[in-house]
């Protein structure tokens, strides 16, 4: 396995009392698409801050590129933050220049850059507007350019289509897959469930500042497959509610049902019939990533339940 | 240090290029030098335009002492002798306007100051006492000059005169002190202001990065000291520049412009007496030292203030105890530059974040020694030091803290453990 691009060895943070990530490792590595879930204030970025070196750790070790997350390291990552930012007053192309110099771009180098992905966004006529005078879709767009004009060899999108709409949303996970195809590491911060499910090859969920599951989506979704059932059927529902039902979900042709742990589906099936509901098709089938999230983060997965769920952005 | 370079080329450009700063800049001595040459100007013009007035003495003695008094107040007078064909004119060129008015001095004038203006209107407010004291005075002197106790009398009713003698080495004539003290006072307000302005100027700049969540974007790729130091060090520039305009616009007017005047305006004081309210070159360069010590300073506060807050309205109340250590001085500098010798002055000036204004109001108005103003100068370098370190912990903590402003102790810990 090729060197990880970033690992963290028992890693904890504290604010005062709250305690922001605890005893967390995580190891990413080079050239995959990885996700880092949880709901918000799980400590998702506090995390990426540290790994940014924004933040240090209290204790344990954060590795970026196998090294400190020291300036020259730092400069071969992208970050997009959760909260935006942009000088309001700068001209749209100064501003790029600008983000990429800082990272040790030439101005000349990032001038060229800066109008080709200008011109891939569709955004080119704005290149002298300021960026107060752009729509925040527009902003957000000239935010990633901002992100990725020093070629960086590990991309960290905090929340990355928050804002955009389903035609830009689409375009940039398209850019996202480029970036991967040519190699760059991308860690993903996300709570959108599905958006992750389509693009992370790995992920890590975490929970009240601690690591719950941390795997490859595809044998997670393995290790995690008993207990889902699809249904599509006609007729009387009553039979949905029974003792072995966790929570059940009307789906389009029917419903999607999903069993407390280690539970038969059998029954379920017997009281459909006696119902006398008429069955097309009875799957056990793959958890979503929704549900194993839900399932492990939600306020039923640990005693001490507390955090709100998939709160409002 | 090619990072930081990059910072504050930013924060330069972006201001130098904005409307209010071209306007301010370029403004300011306009108006200045508008305020200066205008009513000179003005002056000028109206004295050549002015028509003569004439002066009728029936008394014999006191068109003499008159018409060189009115003549020092700016009046272009014509004397007409009694019993002439000039007085019997007189009447025709009034009505004609030739003449703006003329003056009747008789008996009444010698005995009480009464005085007849003729014209086709009154002269005005000003000019109306000029013609009264021209003519009292004259008639006061008259009458003082029969008696034995006149000259006496005269000198008293003059306001006497007050002669100073010191008993310190200190031989600079009054001319100079009075320069010193122009300086000072001057000086030591300009810096007031700049200071406030710059200052405010980096809080502000160091706010819309926080508030605009621009520092985490900047955070991820440059040290916290880079950023704060690039915003510091931006806009100082920007103040450079325009202190340079400013104070070579100064020079300029001295230069060039007073002395290009003096021909129109005779009555003003030549330019050589006009320079020597120009501060010495030492004086000039403290100056600068002051303003460059001072602006650091009070910036790496500023800079902390403006990381600390969350909004503008909460930068406005924040800021009050940084802007009152600003203030203090300028409340003082009066009786200081006033008794540049005194305990009060002394003690205040060497004060690192009252010195940049007070010591130099001080070395400006001659009362401090050299070695004094260099311990204020190393004082204000450690206290430089020492502000900047703090500060920018605050800052590195600050600035990425979103919500409630910190309490006392909770910036103790950050300046602890940032």
């Amino acid at each position: 396995m090729p060197q990880a691009a970033v690992r963290l060895e028992r890693v904890t943070k504290e604010f005062g009392s709250l305690r922001a990530v605890s005893e967390l490792d995580l190891e990413i590595p080079s050239g995959s698409i990885y996700g880092l879930l949880g709901p918000n204030g799980s400590g998702k970025t506090t995390t990426i801050r540290m790994i940014m070196g924004i933040l240090g750790p209290d204790t344990g070790k954060v590795i970026l590129f196998g090294g400190d997350p020291g300036e020259t390291r730092r400069r071969k990552v992208g970050y997009l933050p959760e909260e935006r930012g942009l000088y309001k007053k700068m001209k749209v192309l100064e501003q790029l220049i600008f983000l990429a110099r800082i990272r040790g771009v030439d101005g000349r180098e990032a001038s060229d850059r800066a109008k080709e992905w200008l011109e891939r966004l569709g955004l080119a006529d704005r290149a002298e507007k300021k960026v107060e005078d752009l729509s925040k879709g527009m902003q957000q767009k000239i935010q990633f350019i901002g992100t990725v004009l020093h070629e960086p060899e590990l991309l960290i999108l905090d929340e990355p289509f928050s804002g955009l709409d389903p035609i830009n949303q689409d375009l940039l996970e398209q850019i996202v897959k480029e970036f991967h195809a040519k190699g760059t590491t991308i860690l993903f911060s996300t709570h959108l469930m599905d958006q992750a499910e389509r693009l992370c090859e790995r992920v890590c969920l975490i929970s009240r500042s601690k690591k719950v599951l941390d795997g490859e989506l595809r044998a997670l979704k393995r290790a995690e497959s008993d207990g889902i059932v699809a249904v599509d059927f006609e007729g009387s529902d009553r039979w949905v509610h029974g003792p072995e039902v966790l929570r059940a979900q009307p789906v389009e042709g029917g419903v999607r049902i999903e069993l407390h742990k280690g539970a038969d589906p059998q029954p379920l099936l017997e009281r459909a019939v006696a119902a006398g509901a008429r069955i097309t098709r009875f799957q056990v089938v793959e958890p979503r990533l929704h549900e194993i999230f839900v399932r492990h983060a939600g306020p039923g997965a640990a005693a001490d339940a507390g955090t709100p769920l998939l709160a409002q952005n | 240090m090619r990072t930081v370079f990059v910072i504050v080329a930013r924060e330069y450009l972006q201001r130098v290029r904005t409307k209010s700063f071209i306007i301010s800049t370029i403004a300011a001595p306009i108006l200045m030098l508008a305020l200066l040459l205008i009513p000179a100007w003005m002056g000028a013009r109206s004295a050549i335009s002015e028509r003569e007035i004439a002066v009728l003495d029936r008394t014999g003695v006191l068109a003499d002492g008159v018409i060189p008094r009115l003549e020092s107040a700016g009046f272009r007078i014509e004397r007409i002798e009694p019993g002439t064909a000039a007085e019997d004119s007189l009447e025709i060129r009034l009505e004609e306007k030739d003449l703006a008015g003329a003056l009747y001095l008789d008996q009444a004038s010698l005995d009480r100051g009464h005085v007849l203006w003729r014209g086709d209107e009154g002269p005005s407010t000003l000019r109306g006492i000029s013609i009264q004291q021209a003519v009292t005075g004259t008639a006061l002197t008259n009458l003082l000059g029969t008696t034995e106790q006149g000259p006496a009398i005269a000198a008293l009713l003059a306001g006497g005169e007050l002669e100073i003698q010191t008993l310190s080495e200190d031989d600079r004539d009054s001319m100079d002190r009075a320069a010193g003290m122009a300086a000072a006072f001057i000086g030591a307000f300009f810096l007031y202001m700049v200071l406030l302005i710059y200052g405010t100027m980096v809080l502000r700049a160091v706010l819309e990065e926080k508030t605009g969540r621009i520092a985490e974007v900047m955070l991820s790729s440059v040290r916290p000291w880079q950023l704060m130091l690039g915003k510091v060090m931006g806009v100082g520039a920007v103040g450079l520049t325009q202190l340079g305009v400013w104070i070579g616009s100064i020079l300029l007017l001295f230069g060039l412009g007073i002395p290009a005047m003096i021909p129109f305006l005779p009555e003003i004081p030549m330019a050589d007496q006009i320079n020597q309210f120009l501060p010495e070159l030492g004086v000039f360069a403290f100056f600068v030292v002051c303003f460059l010590l001072g602006y650091f300073l009070y910036a790496s506060l500023f800079a902390a203030v403006g990381a600390m807050c969350s909004s503008e309205e909460e930068a406005q109340q924040m800021q009050v105890p940084v802007v009152m250590l600003v203030v203090v001085p300028i409340v003082f500098v009066m009786p200081i530059i006033e008794d540049p010798g005194s305990t009060l002055a002394v003690v205040l000036s060497q004060i690192p974040f009252f010195a940049p204004i007070l010591m130099f109001a001080r070395v400006a108005a001659g009362g401090a020694a050299v070695w004094e103003a260099a311990i204020s100068v190393v004082g204000m370098v450690l206290a430089l030091f020492a502000t900047a370190w703090v500060a920018g912990r605050i800052y590195r903590v600050g600035i990425l803290m979103q919500g409630k402003r910190p309490t006392l102790p909770e910036l103790w810990r950050w300046v602890r453990e940032g």
